[in-house]
This record gives structure tokens, C-alpha cells and sequence, in this order.
């Protein structure tokens, strides 16, 4: 469903990543794993049109790098920055509403986009009208999740939403992508995460990105040190 | 001075701020979002200006009713929106947003030198005086002096409605809401759907508009001449300065703070009218160089 074939990637005209394949298969989870600077926010934010490509990247059979940078969200992909990357001005919902707002849905998929997004993390729902620039920094990898959940019907991709967590938060959260898992079986997931141990649980597959190249790995064997 | 004197020099001071704050609060937006300083802005009031004042002296010479005169202020603000800002972002600005800020300084200070030299050409250098909506209105009488309704009432209602429209319309609409993420984060708004070229245009469009409603409503109260342009761009950039850049409830109390110190200074120390707005932006970013109001910008990587 998710295919790049000998990318380059460049950032700020800084090349990043040199002649990346791989290959991703509809409603697998993968792990995508690397030590620090490795390329894997690099990664995920080609697919979002967020950096200078050279190759083809295909989703869903369409050539993704001929899709305008902020038409790619509407093919049904949510993506939960590193960062979190909230909207401080608006609340936790307008937050979590927005990419289906932008994309025109009617009242009623913004409701079934809200209800996914609820379903899966009920705790959203009592921060739902404070400002999302005043929830914690666990709470704010819950909304940007939430955010990403709006729209990424066919796939969701998280960058690192395991950094930074308490271990009581990390399991909560654990726990939420296996409720979503239940609940969309057919939604492709790809984490990155720089130590692998976490995911193991739950990820069919790991990629593994090293020296600018994407190969396959184990997801018990590998021990990357972060 | 005399209480007398004191109520002039506010009523002054208060009804001129309402004319600034209506070309900084589109600076401020245009450079919240765009992260341009736009010198053209200035170009974008003198141009309201002369098309209300030209097209008012036609129409009411020709008999027209003089209510028109507030209709025609909102077709002058639209067409300098419209018609001269969105092709100015579309075609130039565009090109030169990844640029360095001294090269789009340079490119909206050409785009400034060019509308000059436009209204040179289409209106000649003689002064234009339209004053139907400011006679039409008449005079009140507050504190013993005697003062037009339209700049002492209309003005700041209008700066006040403006302040409260632009307000709800950030907040509460979707167009507006796209405004504010693209200000906060580009990146991430593009990453969720938000086509950022759109919303450049917008905004662009929206501060070229308010620009030109100042000039509209500001030609009904002064001569339209040239290099009244000129004379604004530089105040309100002042005014933008003082109050933080991308603040737009702290543009409306810096236009205010620097409306009241040329209208006193006026009274007071007239030697140096001219020298007071920039002295209050100096005395202020002195202190704080962010701006009254403005916050310290945490780069994104
Ligand atoms: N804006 C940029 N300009 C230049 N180089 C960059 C930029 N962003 C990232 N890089 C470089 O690209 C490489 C990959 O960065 P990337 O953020 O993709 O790594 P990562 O695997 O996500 O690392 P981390 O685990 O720290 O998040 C790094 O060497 C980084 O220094
Ligand atoms: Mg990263």
C-alpha cells in the first residue's frame, strides 16, 4: 500500500537519505527503527510531501510525488509529528477536528472522526474544550493522535510516540494502538522508534534505517542504541 | 493647557489611531502569516484614498445620495483587496517567500516605489477632498468642544468593529482558523491538509483590504495627496513594532498609544510631532525588544 523505490531525500537541500526502497502491505504494522538522526521523521515526512524528493513514492498504486503536499492528508493518511505539534490557539477538539474540517468532510464523518478518536482514547474527551496549549506533554501525544486518527483511514503514521512517556502513560498508549488495531484492522500503521523493545508486542515487522539505507530487520534482535 | 485643550488632543489623538491601527492590524496579519514586512501597505492606503475620494467628488457632484459615501468606502477597500493585492501576492510575492527578509524588504519597497508612480499617473499630484460622509454626520459637543461626529464616534466604532470582526473571524470561522495554524506552524498545517499557498493569498488579500478601507475612510477627514502612503507605512510600522509583530489586539493599543502622543505633542511640544511616534517605539523596544505584547519566537527545526 506504501512504496518507496530508490528515494533520495533531501531536507533544506541537505541530501538526507540515499536510494531508500521498501515496501509496506496493507493493515500491517511495522516498526520503523533507528538510532538518533537516523532518517525516520525524515521518513514519514516524504510521504507527507514535507521534504525535496527524488524517486518514486506510491500509496495505494498512485504516484504520491505527483499529489500536491497538502492534497496527501484526504487520501486518508494521519500523521502525529514528533513533536506533537498542536495548534495552541484552539482547543484539544478543534485540534483533533481540523484535518477533516480541511478536507471537507460532512457533520456527519467529522462526528464519526470524532468518535473514532474518542472510542480510542476516552480520555480526550474531558480535555476536549481546554486549550491544547495547556495539556501535558503525554496528553498532547494523545491529541496528536487523536488529530491523526480524524483522517488516517488507510494509514497512520507515528513518529516516536513512545518519547518522553512516563511508563504508566507509555502502557496507556500501548494499550490504545492495540484498541485501535481491534477496531480498524484493515489501517496500515508504521512507528518509529529508536529502541524496538517497545514495540515488539505489537508490530508485525520491522525496517530498519541505517547509513541513509532501509533494510529489513527483527524486531527482537535488534538492539539499537539510541 | 486647558481641560479644553486636553479633550482636543485626545479626541486628536484617539480619532487618528483608529485610521493607524486599520493599516497596522493588516501589516501585522500579513506578517504573521506571511513573515513579510510589507512596505507596499502603504501604497494599499493611499490608493483607498484616492479611489473614495475620486469616485465620491464624481458621483456626488453628479447628484448621488450621500449615504453612498460608506458603500463606496467597502468597494474601495474590496478592489484594493481584490483587484491590486491578490495579483501582487500571487504573481511576485510568491516567487520570494523562501528568500532572505532584506531581499523582500527591497521587492515590497519596489512594489511601493511602482504604486507611487501608478497613482502619480492616474490621479496627478493635485490634492482630492471628499468630505460628504464627515459633513454629512455633523459635530458633537463632549466636554465644551465641539468635534466631528465622524472622527470622534464613526472612526473608533469602526476600529473597535474591525478589532471584534477580525477576532471572531480568526476564531470562529474555518477560513480563519486555517490563518492561525499556517501563523503557528506551516509545516504541520500543510502536514493536515492546509493548502498553505491559499491561505497566503487570503491573508494577503484581507490586510491589503483593511489597508485600503483606512485610506477610504481616512480621505473623507484629510486631503488625498501624494506620499500620504509614505507618511503611514512608517507610522505603522512604528506601531506594529511597539506593540510585538503578529499582535493583533496589541496593534490597537500601540496605535492608540502613538495616536495620543502625536496629538498632545501637537499641543504641547510641536517641534517635535513628527519625532513622537518613533521615540515611543524606541522608549519600548528599549525595554522590551519584542514589542509591548509580542513573544519571544522559539525556532522550529
Ligand atoms: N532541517 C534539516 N536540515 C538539515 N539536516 C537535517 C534537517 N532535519 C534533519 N536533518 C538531518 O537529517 C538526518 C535525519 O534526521 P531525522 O530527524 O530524520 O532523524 P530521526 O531518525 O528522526 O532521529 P531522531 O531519533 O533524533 O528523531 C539527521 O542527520 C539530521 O541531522
Ligand atoms: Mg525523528
Amino acid at each position: 500500500m506504501l512504496s518507496f523505490d530508490q528515494v533520495d531525500v533531501a531536507i533544506a537541500g541537505v541530501q538526507i537519505l540515499r536510494q531508500i526502497s521498501f515496501s509496506i502491505e496493507p493493515a500491517e504494522t511495522v516498526a520503523l527503527i533507528g538510532r538518533n538522526g537516523a532518517g525516520k521523521t525524515t521518513t514519514l515526512k516524504s510521504v507527507m510531501g514535507l521534504t525535496q524528493v527524488r524517486g518514486t513514492i506510491r500509496f495505494d498504486g498512485k504516484d504520491l510525488t505527483a499529489v500536491a503536499p497538502a492534497k496527501r492528508p484526504r487520501l486518508g493518511i494521519g500523521y502525529a509529528p514528533e513533536d506533537r505539534r498542536l495548534f495552541s490557539a484552539f482547543s484539544v477538539e478543534e485540534n483533533i477536528l481540523m484535518p477533516g474540517q480541511v478536507a471537507g468532510y460532512s457533520d456527519a464523518q467529522l462526528q464519526a472522526g470524532l468518535d473514532r478518536a474518542y472510542d480510542i482514547l476516552p480520555e480526550l474527551k474531558a480535555l476536549a474544550r481546554r486549550p491544547a496549549g495547556m495539556v501535558s506533554g503525554g496528553q498532547g501525544k494523545m491529541v496528536a493522535l487523536g488529530r491523526a486518527l480524524m483522517i488516517g483511514s488507510r494509514l497512520i503514521m507515528l513518529d516516536e510516540p513512545f518519547q518522553g512517556l512516563a511508563p504508566a502513560l507509555a502502557s496507556r498508549y500501548a494499550e490504545a494502538l492495540r484498541a485501535l488495531r481491534d477496531r480498524d484492522r484493515e489501517v496500515t500503521l508504521i512507528i518509529t522508534e529508536s529502541n524496538p523493545g517497545l514495540l515488539r508486542r505489537f508490530a508485525d515487522r520491522a525496517l530498519v534505517i541505517e547509513r541513509g539505507e532501509v533494510r529489513e530487520g527483527e524486531l527482537d534482535a535488534e538492539k539499537v542504541d539510541a | 493647557m486647558n481641560a479644553q485643550l486636553f479633550a482636543l488632543a485626545v479626541f486628536d489623538g484617539v480619532a487618528y489611531a483608529a485610521l493607524v491601527f486599520m493599516v497596522a492590524v493588516g501589516l501585522t496579519l500579513i506578517f504573521g502569516v506571511l513573515r513579510i514586512l510589507n512596505v507596499a501597505h502603504g501604497s494599499f492606503y493611499a490608493i483607498g484614498a484616492y479611489l473614495t475620494a475620486s469616485i465620491g467628488g464624481a458621483i456626488f457632484a453628479a447628484g448621488y445620495a450621500p449615504w453612498l459615501a460608506l458603500p463606496l468606502m467597502f468597494l474601495a477597500a474590496a478592489i484594493v483587496g481584490i483587484v491590486l493585492g491578490g495579483p501582487i501576492e500571487r504573481l511576485l510575492l510568491r516567487r520570494i517567500y523562501a528568500k532572505e527578509d532584506a531581499l523582500q524588504l527591497l521587492v515590497t519597497f519596489a512594489v511601493f516605489m511602482i504604486l507611487e508612480d501608478v497613482q502619480r499617473l492616474i490621479w496627478g499630484t493635485q490634492p482630492y477632498f471628499e468630505a460628504t460622509a464627515l459633513q454629512q454626520l455633523g459635530n458633537i459637543e463632549v466636554f465644551g468642544v465641539f468635534y466631528t461626529t465622524y472622527q470622534l464616534v464613526v472612526l473608533p466604532l469602526v476600529a473597535i468593529t474591525v478589532l471584534i470582526s477580525l477576532r471572531l473571524f480568526l476564531r470562529k470561522t474555518l477560513s480563519g482558523k486555517l490563518i492561525l495554524a499556517v501563523t503557528e506552524d506551516r509545516e504541520t498545517a500543510t502536514a493536515i491538509g492546509i493548502d498553505a499557498d491559499k491561505v497566503y493569498l487570503l491573508t494577503f488579500v484581507v490586510g491589503a483590504a483593511l489597508a485600503g478601507f483606512g485610506g477610504a475612510l481616512a480621505s473623507a477627514t484629510t486631503s488625498v495627496v501624494p506620499g500620504m502612503g509614505a507618511d503611514m507605512i512608517v507610522l505603522s510600522f512604528a506601531v506594529v513594532a511597539t506593540a510585538g509583530l503578529g499582535q493583533i489586539e496589541g496593534a490597537a493599543i500601540a496605535a492608540l498609544l502613538i495616536g495620543l502622543g502625536r496629538s498632545f505633542a501637537v499641543y504641547l511640544m510641536p517641534e517635535l510631532q513628527v519625532l513622537i511616534p518613533y521615540l515611543i517605539m524606541l522608549l519600548v523596544l528599549l525595554v522590551r525588544p519584542e514589542g509591548l505584547f509580542g513573544v519571544v519566537r522559539t525556532r522550529k527545526i
